[in-house]
């Protein structure tokens, strides 16, 4: 039996001639959270309501749990909890009897369920508060709270800390976090922020235009992030010939006329200095830089549009 | 399936949905009850206090069940179909899972207690002012007519949920098409004679109209004896099973439509 809890195989979704989704294949390890990063529009939304089956895929296979998705939905989704989108509460009822509701039709008898699941969320069990006079972080509160009350062996979360305070963002992701490590739940979520991700996920898969750009594990995707050498000179041509001949490294490359960038990073930069003093090149700069995953992410995407 | 039912009524919470049901069931018993005490005081019109007040529950029949309900299922209708689009609550209920046919369902048989519960309202409404002003006779019977009225209005009344989850839009738009519906309904009721047989004893209201009509006439005094005479030797008058083959197949029909229809749009 495969180790993933949740694996898809080449998932197609297209409205009319708009590919919404493309042969998308993710792996969710049992145990891990899985964060799913992508901008707004990437597709993470659509993949997960065909996890869930709320969107029926164009093409392509959904597996959770080791089962086809399709055809055991019954047995499927009652292991699952979830929040795709906005909370989608009744306005007219209070937060306690709105989970009573689910909580009676998922056939939770006790009310120990939706008492547990709101104390996890810091919200009031049987506050006369109605769904409607709540703020967006309470709502969101509750769609958590709604997504646990079960205790589901796999949690599905489409940006569960969207309309979060800042005190709230770290409580929920360390609440996350314990859900994973403490209680062993495997969690999918998917956030446009890629600072959430790296600061929650142990695996990343990177999404954009529906397409699965990368799927590795955080320390991997970090290791990969590049270290260079950057120096701001009088004569970067010139410099650059001086580390090619005398320090025989290529890995170089010129921005301008100024500025150089070298990529060996276990080259001697003091000896390095030096021969471009003693060639009569002035240095203003030389430092070491990182990419951050914020880097790694805008190259491998093209573009803008992550916070 | 009982506890989807329960959730239903949970769902209505604080809408005052139950009592403005009821309140509905009052509205024409009480001036109807003026113009049949004018009527029998000033004019004489029945023999006996009995017969006034079978007269009485046979207009609440008419304008209360037959004329206004289907428009109060309408809204109804709307309201329990509108509910899970307006909040958003779909995705929670399918990953339950809970099925568009078990929602559809759920909500159907809902209406269909709200149906009974205003039918057996009206009549009690009717009792309570036939108390005052003339004299009860067969309550039970009455009753339990207007509980099986309530069962066979709320068949009827699914071809006008199906047109509500198909156009799926405003709630005007949904009340306008309960009272077309209703209007409908009345002039083909009115036009009976000149309609074809098949169209009459196919379409709902017309046909339970005249199937309690006869049901009623060997209990209680019945208006307009000569008319249902003509109907009955017209052939337009349906029996118990064609009635509820009829109805049968009308709500099979628009069940499974919806359903069909519920199940896209929640996608």
């Amino acid at each position: 039996m495969s180790d993933y809890i949740i694996e898809t195989h080449d998932l197609t979704k297209r409205y009319g001639n708009q590919i919404s989704v493309s042969h998308l294949n993710i792996h969710v390890k049992k145990g891990r959270i899985y964060g799913l990063l992508g901008r707004n529009g990437a597709g993470k939304t659509t993949t997960m309501r065909m996890l869930l089956g709320l969107t029926a895929p164009t093409s392509g296979e959904v597996t959770i749990f080791g089962k086809h998705f399709q055809g055991n939905e019954k047995k499927i989704l009652p292991r699952i909890g979830c929040l795709i989108e906005s909370p989608g509460f009744y306005p007219n009822l209070t937060g306690t009897e709105n989970l009573k509701i689910f909580a009676t039709l998922r056939g939770l008898k006790n009310p120990k369920y939706i008492k547990n699941a709101l104390e996890l969320v810091n919200l009031p069990y049987r506050d006369k508060k109605l769904f409607s006079q709540y703020s967006l972080g309470m709502k969101q509160r509750l769609a958590i709270a709604l997504a646990v009350m079960h205790n589901p062996e796999l949690l599905i979360l489409d940006e569960p800390i969207n309309g979060l305070d800042p005190i709230g963002i770290a409580e929920v992701r360390d609440f996350i976090r314990e859900l994973c490590d403490a209680s062993g739940k495997t969690i999918l979520i998917s956030s446009h922020i890629l600072s959430e991700i790296s600061l929650l996920a142990d695996d990343v898969g990177i999404i954009d235009h529906g397409k699965l750009l990368e799927e590795e594990s955080l320390k991997e995707l970090e290791a990969k992030n590049a270290k260079f050498i950057h120096f701001c000179v009088s004569d970067a041509q010139k410099a650059a010939q001086i580390i090619t001949t005398t320090f025989s490294s290529k890995d170089i490359r010129l921005a301008d006329a100024n500025n150089l960038y070298l990529y060996n990073t276990t080259l001697p930069v003091a000896k390095i200095n030096r021969s471009f003093i003693e060639a009569g090149i002035d240095i203003q700069e030389a430092h070491l830089c990182e990419d951050t995953l914020e880097d790694y992410f805008k190259k491998i995407t093209g573009g803008e549009g992550i916070a | 399936m009982l506890n989807l039912i329960r959730c239903e009524f949970w769902k209505l919470k604080r809408k005052m949905f139950v009592q403005l049901v009821l309140a509905a069931s009052f509205l024409f018993p009480i001036p109807l009850t003026a113009i049949i005490y004018y009527l029998n005081t000033a004019q004489d019109k029945y023999a006996t206090k009995a017969a006034a007040f079978d007269a009485l529950w046979q207009s609440v029949i008419g304008f209360g069940m037959l004329l206004l309900l289907p428009c109060i299922l309408g809204i109804v209708a709307a309201l329990l179909f509108f509910m899970e689009r307006d909040n958003d609550t779909f995705k929670n209920l399918r990953t339950i899972p809970i099925t568009s046919s078990q929602m559809v369902v759920a909500k159907c048989i809902v209406l269909l207690l709200f149906s009974v519960v205003f039918c057996i309202s009206s009549t009690v409404a009717s009792i309570l002012c036939g108390f005052a002003f003339f004299g009860v006779t067969d309550v039970l019977f009455k009753i339990l007519f207007s509980a099986v009225y309530g069962l066979l209005i709320a068949f009827s009344a699914l071809p006008l949920v199906l047109l509500i989850v198909f156009f799926s839009r405003s709630y005007i738009f949904s009340i306008m098409l309960c009272v077309f519906y209703s209007v409908f309904n009345l002039l083909a009721t009115f036009s009976m004679t000149a309609l074809p047989k098949w169209l009459v004893l196919t379409l709902p209201t017309p046909s339970i109209m005249m199937w309690g009509t006869q049901q009623m006439a060997s209990r209680i005094a019945v208006n307009d004896t000569e008319d249902l005479q003509n109907f009955i030797q017209m052939g337009l008058i349906p029996s118990t099973p064609q009635l509820i083959i009829t109805l049968g197949l009308i709500g099979a029909v628009s069940l499974l439509l919806a359903v069909y229809l519920y199940k896209k749009r929640s996608e």
